[in-house]
């Protein structure tokens, strides 16, 4: 059943963009309160449960032992598949994977990938013979906003605390994964005409188009990508980029902390 | 069930390999209202198995056909996320979680008052999140906790608990390994006021005498398990924390 968007909600948006206010009082660049947990899940070799405002969203890292790609012989493989199902939220309706939920996957699996924060090469255990394949599973319970914020930062938390169970699988000790960096992806949303940080899931419900930025430990871009309906001018970029930046040092510092624990 | 090897799951002194005794489960603790997106929602941690159940509903059946003119349909999916157990499962429906998901509807709708709601849909998503032997049950508990939760009139809870045969001797809710290398299980929901049951399944081989010691296990169970939830809703609705 397609949501029929409210123009009172739209309306609404566009009047609190004049004070600069949002519907739950939040400042344009302020984000909901977060939590984040890791190692909760008994059998998955990492895993994280996230928490902004009432999204809740957990991933599990999971691994097996496959043959290499003939051409990437030295290589392990990394995999990451969020799934959208009916448990999320009243929209969501029991299917095949959706579109959204495919955009989902794919744009946290380039934050992860393209920062290169795994080092393919040391998933080899006999090349030509015997790699790691890494596989993230993200599974979101409640949505009511930012989704994509709280599977990205699952993600990189499940894989940066996940133990490689050579054991179990006969090949050698188990040891942690070697993650070298922490991507962090940071969301906006057009809401009453302007871009707002953490979207709650009236912002997305009655806004437009959405930018993901996802960030490396040096402030380096690793993924963007552009959803939903909409325009935006270079110079409302730079805005938000400076807000991705000062949020994703911010993200990264509780991933350490979680990890220090 | 498996029941093959010669696995001892019983020391010599009786007790079994976790140390509990014959009639004695693994501890259960149940939240209610944890996720914040549904109508209700409940999450049982029995030993190692994490089930969350989320409500929707009641709300409009679509499609028409799904419809019935007098009644509610009690919309179930029981699913295990990929990670849940020790090798990935591939995400979707399979044969299993197909035939627990339609059997666990016809338990639930026999405790909801389903003709309240004539021609609505109620949506029950039960997620397993870590499985370590015993999920429908956990799964039962939880969709009964969330359905209260949900504010939906039942004329009872349910409880899903089981019991099984291990080494000849028959033991309340086996966990991983005793599933396994077990001879018997036997699930079942159980409507903690009445005594009536609405779930029932068993594979294996029980001798009638074993059958009944099995279903004592079961009620008994069923008593401290009903507590567990009642006290999970009275801390949500009642303000009182924990």
């Amino acid at each position: 059943m397609p949501q029929l968007v409210p123009s009172l909600l739209r309306q609404e948006l566009a009047r609190l963009a004049e004070e600069d206010a949002r519907l739950d009082g939040r400042g344009r660049w302020e984000a909901r309160e977060i939590t984040l947990e890791t190692d909760c899940l008994y059998n998955a070799e990492g895993s994280a449960k996230v928490t902004m405002g009432g999204t809740i969203v957990y991933a599990g890292v999971k691994f097996e032992l496959r043959t290499p790609w003939p051409d990437r012989p030295t290589q392990g493989s990394l995999m990451c598949g969020a799934e959208l199902r009916p448990v999320a939220g009243r929209k969501y309706e029991p299917g095949p994977p959706s579109p959204q939920s495919i955009e989902l996957s794919r744009v946290v699996d380039r934050g992860i990938r393209e920062s290169g924060c795994i080092d393919m090469e040391s998933l080899c255990i006999v090349p030509g013979e015997k790699v790691w394949g890494v596989m993230i599973d993200i599974h979101v319970l409640s949505d009511q906003g930012n989704i994509f914020d709280a599977c990205g930062l699952a993600a990189i938390a499940a894989l940066r605390t996940a133990v490689v169970p050579a054991e179990r699988f006969d090949v050698g000790e188990d040891h942690k994964l070697q993650v070298s960096s922490t991507p962090i992806m940071a969301s906006f949303t057009r809401a009453g005409g302007r871009f707002v940080y953490d979207p709650s899931e009236e912002e997305e419900l009655g806004g437009d188009e959405r930018i993901h930025i996802t960030l490396g430990d040096e402030g380096h871009l690793h993924s963007l990508q552009k959803g939903l309906k909409g325009v935006f001018t270079p110079a409302e970029f730079a805005e938000i980029f400076d807000e991705a930046q000062k949020h994703c040092v911010e993200l990264r510092k509780l991933v350490a902390k979680e990890e220090g624990n | 069930m498996g029941g093959y090897g010669d696995v001892q799951l019983l020391r010599d002194d009786g007790t079994r390999l976790d140390g509990r005794k014959l009639d004695e489960m693994r501890p259960m603790k149940i939240e209610a209202g944890v996720l914040p997106a549904a109508d209700g929602s409940a999450m049982v941690t029995h030993g190692l198995n994490v089930a969350v159940a989320a409500v929707y509903g009641p709300m409009e059946a679509h499609p028409r056909k799904i419809q019935r003119q007098d009644r509610a349909v009690i919309d179930v999916r029981y699913n295990m996320a990929p990670f849940s157990t020790s090798d990935r499962i591939r995400p979707g429906f399979n044969r299993r979680s197909r035939e627990i998901s339609k059997v666990t509807a016809e338990a639930l709708e026999s405790v909801v008052l389903v003709e309240r709601y004539p021609r609505s849909k109620i949506r029950v998503e039960i997620e397993i999140l870590a499985a370590e032997a015993g999920t429908r049950c956990a799964g039962i508990t939880a969709a009964a906790v969330a359905l209260a939760d949900a504010g939906i009139p039942m004329r009872d809870l349910i409880v899903g608990v089981a019991s099984g045969k291990i080494e000849d001797t028959v033991v309340l809710d086996l966990d991983k390994a005793e599933d396994n290398y077990g001879q018997a299980d036997l699930p079942v929901g159980i409507l903690p006021n009445t005594g009536e049951i609405a779930f029932l399944q068993m594979d294996g081989d029980l001798s009638p005498d074993e059958y009944n010691l099995a279903m004592e296990y079961n009620f008994k169970a069923a008593k401290e398990i009903h507590e567990i939830m009642v006290e999970a809703l009275q801390r949500r609705y009642e303000g009182g924390e924990a």
